[in-house]
């Protein structure tokens, strides 16, 4: 017999009582599929290559790694590198817009 | 109770932070590829090379090292060090004698006739090479084939040997 005959049943959404969506993921989801989510990555992600917070965050990882040695570096060391640095230097400008941004779909899928 | 207002607040920038967070993990990731991969410190590395060859290089160039004829001692790239003057000894294929492989090249000078001395070693079997390039020599003492006695198909007056003839253009069968 197999072993997954004997796994529990799959939650049913509707009888499951305390996981309401809270608000935050219903806006998620409404997000995701209206395309908005992908467009408001792609304005962020021009925006930062523009004004050269990329190419800063790159420079830190390669001297991280260089530091390190290429072979002893992973993906969580650089994120948990940048992440700090990176939110603190997002120019203002660009925050304020994408912000803006957000703020209107929220106004829109709100109603 | 917060307004709606501020609540629209706290969400853009949750979701704000959201959408930075994914794209830091994107800059992270394509870092670590390229430094995995080796893409981008092949830059630095070739940097380092270049300026190592460069020093090399300077240090081949420069005259105070001695060059390979006043230095027997030079070592070249896998290590060995040559005399100055080639010390092996073979045997001439033209007239057989054990010849120094450094003196190799004056003595086919001379056994093979770019010296005056030399043709006076023609043998039945040599060929015209040999007359082309005899000078000064008046006429030879030694013809093993007197088939052809025309004096002025060489401009210096040699007579035939044995063969084909070119000289100056003019050909004729023996």
């Amino acid at each position: 017999m197999k072993h997954s005959v004997n796994r529990p049943p799959t939650p049913d959404a509707a009888d499951d009582q305390g996981k309401e969506p809270t608000l935050q993921e219903i806006i998620n989801i409404k997000l995701i599929e209206s395309g908005e989510k992908e467009r408001l990555m792609e304005l962020l992600r021009e925006r930062l290559m523009e004004c050269g917070w990329k190419d800063e965050m790159k420079a830190l990882c390669r001297a991280y790694i260089k530091k390190k040695g290429r072979n002893n570096v992973t993906v969580d060391d650089l994120v948990h590198l940048i992440t700090p640095k990176g939110r603190a230097s997002i120019p203002d400008s660009v925050k304020a817009e994408l912000l803006q941004r957000i703020r209107s779909f929220l106004v829109s899928a709100a109603l | 109770m917060s307004g709606p207002n501020e609540d629209n607040t706290q969400l853009s920038s949750h979701f704000f932070g959201d959408l930075l967070d994914s794209i830091i993990a994107d800059v992270a990731s394509e870092c670590h590829r390229i430094a995995k991969l080796g893409l981008d410190r092949n830059l630095e590395e070739e940097e380092e090379e270049l300026r190592l060859s460069a020093q090399a290089r300077a240090r081949v160039a420069d005259p105070s090292n001695s060059g390979e004829t006043n230095n027997k001692y030079v070592v070249d790239i896998f290590g060995q060090t040559h005399p100055s003057v080639a010390s092996e000894i073979f045997e001439c294929m033209n007239c057989g004698r054990s010849i120094v492989a450094g003196r190799f090249a004056p003595h086919l000078e001379k056994c093979m006739g770019k010296g005056r001395k030399a043709r006076l070693k023609v043998t039945r079997s040599s060929t015209a090479a040999q007359n082309r390039y005899s000078r000064s020599s008046p006429v030879s003492t030694y013809s093993p084939y007197s088939n052809s006695t025309s004096t002025n198909r060489l401009s210096n007056g040699t007579s035939g040997v044995a063969g084909e003839e070119y000289s100056n253009g003019t050909y004729e069968e023996p």
